[in-house]
């Protein structure tokens, strides 16, 4: 075997054993064939020292994700994978929109635009943006509303785009204060930044391959988000200083957790099969929650109140691995008996 | 149905063809407009199997190397059938209408 085939077969590992198993030979034959120049030298040359080239990798690439996280035609365990990261985008997006709705809410109403409403106090007075940076930042994150509404209704590639104009000001400011900025900047700016990323990445797999969406329930969720977390949220911080300490890394840990919760005892009264692509959802936020709280712990340290900032994030953690783990052990059993590689493709189901 | 499958099932018109044989036809027939990837051909040979519009012909001893050849079916020609007409009557519609615009020519300007 040359050094070039060792190669390939190497980047052919990201793809699934059983897919291998049919279609490995013959992918590296043809490959190998694809970088026959014609000339024995070059040939040579080429079977010691060539690799793959980027494009070649990149295809790779793209169908391991297909291969993996499935549409109606795949096999019952890549399938369920791609409802679990289907259900999770979906989850994802729709908190950035309703605590964009309610931010949004929010300055109107410290504008003064909502004059039905009692009026801010006078330390909620609102600091009116430096500069026009500052205003398009600030204006720019109400993109993920949009861009939940075109996710939901099946206009996947707008809400990327429109996604992108949220996502694109924040990740300047970043990159800039990271450079030039007065004071270090926080693990957290850029925490939010890389989920927002991959966010934006994994909104590809929603509406590939014609899997519909459950297009009520998700619009419905909207309304019943915003009332159910940040506008409860934002009354109780606005009453209860003590309650400030929660921190946006604490909150996703303190939803993911209640969210757990929930489906633990939904789960009860189930058959499993039904419940296992929301079970694979929330251990995908659970462990993006995790990572994002643990992450972020180097920023607690340098507050005043660290003692108390800490405590509360230990108490997330703890939480979260505590409901966590034992949802993931339930779920990676069920998800074990299901074939990854079959013909017999699983009716579609919808997004719900 | 998406390009590579397009071309994938065109080059296999005229009889069966293997993995390099499927990629260098499709470069010959799109002008070298489409350079297949293997990944991108193995995922639509994959599907095309599954779905039983292509199918294994032979294998054959080549260099060491077993070359599988792939053959077109009754139901692949069939789909490539209707996608062609599809696509047909597309450029159609945007002719009519281009010549339309420039009557007297019967080009677009």
């Amino acid at each position: 075997m040359s050094r070039l085939e060792e190669r390939y077969r190497r980047v052919l590992r990201l793809l699934p054993a059983g897919y291998r198993r049919q279609w490995e030979d013959d992918m590296v034959a043809a490959f190998l064939e694809t970088m026959q120049t014609g000339d024995a030298e070059t040939d040579e040359y080429l079977a010691d020292h060539g690799r793959p080239s980027l494009a070649e990798m990149t295809s790779i690439l793209s169908l391991a994700v297909r291969l993996r996280i499935g549409g109606p035609d795949a096999p019952p365990r890549p399938y369920v994978w791609g409802q679990a990261v289907r259900l999770a985008v979906l989850t994802g997006v729709l908190t950035q929109a309703a605590m964009a709705t309610v931010g949004l809410a929010v300055t109107l109403w410290l504008t003064g635009a909502l004059s039905w409403l009692p009026a801010p106090a006078s330390e909620w007075a609102l600091v009116p943006p430096i500069g026009t940076w500052q205003a398009t930042l600030h204006v720019a994150g109400y993109a993920w509303l949009p861009a939940f509404l075109a996710l939901v209704l099946g206009h996947r590639r707008v809400a990327q785009a429109v996604a992108v104009i949220a996502i694109a000001p924040q990740a300047v400011t970043v990159a800039v204060e990271q450079a030039a900025g007065p004071a270090p900047l926080t693990v957290a700016a850029w925490a939010m930044l890389v989920v927002e990323l991959l966010l934006l990445v994994a909104m590809s797999a929603v509406h590939r391959d014609g899997v519909p969406v459950a297009r009520r329930r998700w619009l419905l969720a909207l309304p019943v988000g915003i009332l159910a977390v940040p506008v409860p949220l934002f009354v109780a911080q606005a009453s209860m200083p003590a309650l400030r300490l929660l921190d946006w890394p604490g909150l996703c840990c303190v939803l993911v957790v209640v969210a757990m919760v929930v489906h633990l005892g939904v789960r009860a009264f189930r058959p499993p099969s039904r419940t296992l692509p929301w079970s694979l959802a929330l251990v995908i936020l659970a462990a993006t929650a995790l990572v994002q709280r643990t992450a972020t712990l180097p920023d607690l340290v340098g507050q005043v109140q660290r003692t108390a900032l800490l405590t509360i994030a230990s108490v997330q953690i703890v939480a979260v691995l505590a409901v966590g783990v034992p949802l993931a052990v339930l779920a990676f059993r069920l998800l074990r008996h299901l074939p990854s590689v079959s013909a017999a493709a699983q009716p579609p189901h919808t997004a719900d | 149905m998406t390009e590579p499958t397009f071309f994938v099932l065109t080059a296999l018109l005229d009889g069966p063809r293997h993995g390099y044989g499927i990629v260098a036809e499709v470069t010959d027939l799109s002008q070298g407009r489409v350079r297949l990837k293997i990944g991108s051909l193995y995922g639509a040979l994959d599907r095309l199997v599954g779905g039983g519009l292509i199918e294994l012909d032979r294998e054959e001893a080549w260099q060491g190397r077993l070359r599988r050849y792939y053959r077109l079916t009754e139901r692949g020609r069939h789909a490539l059938d209707a996608e062609a007409r599809r696509l047909a009557a597309n450029a159609r519609l945007a002719s009519i209408r281009l010549r339309r615009q420039n009557p007297i020519e019967g080009t677009s300007a």
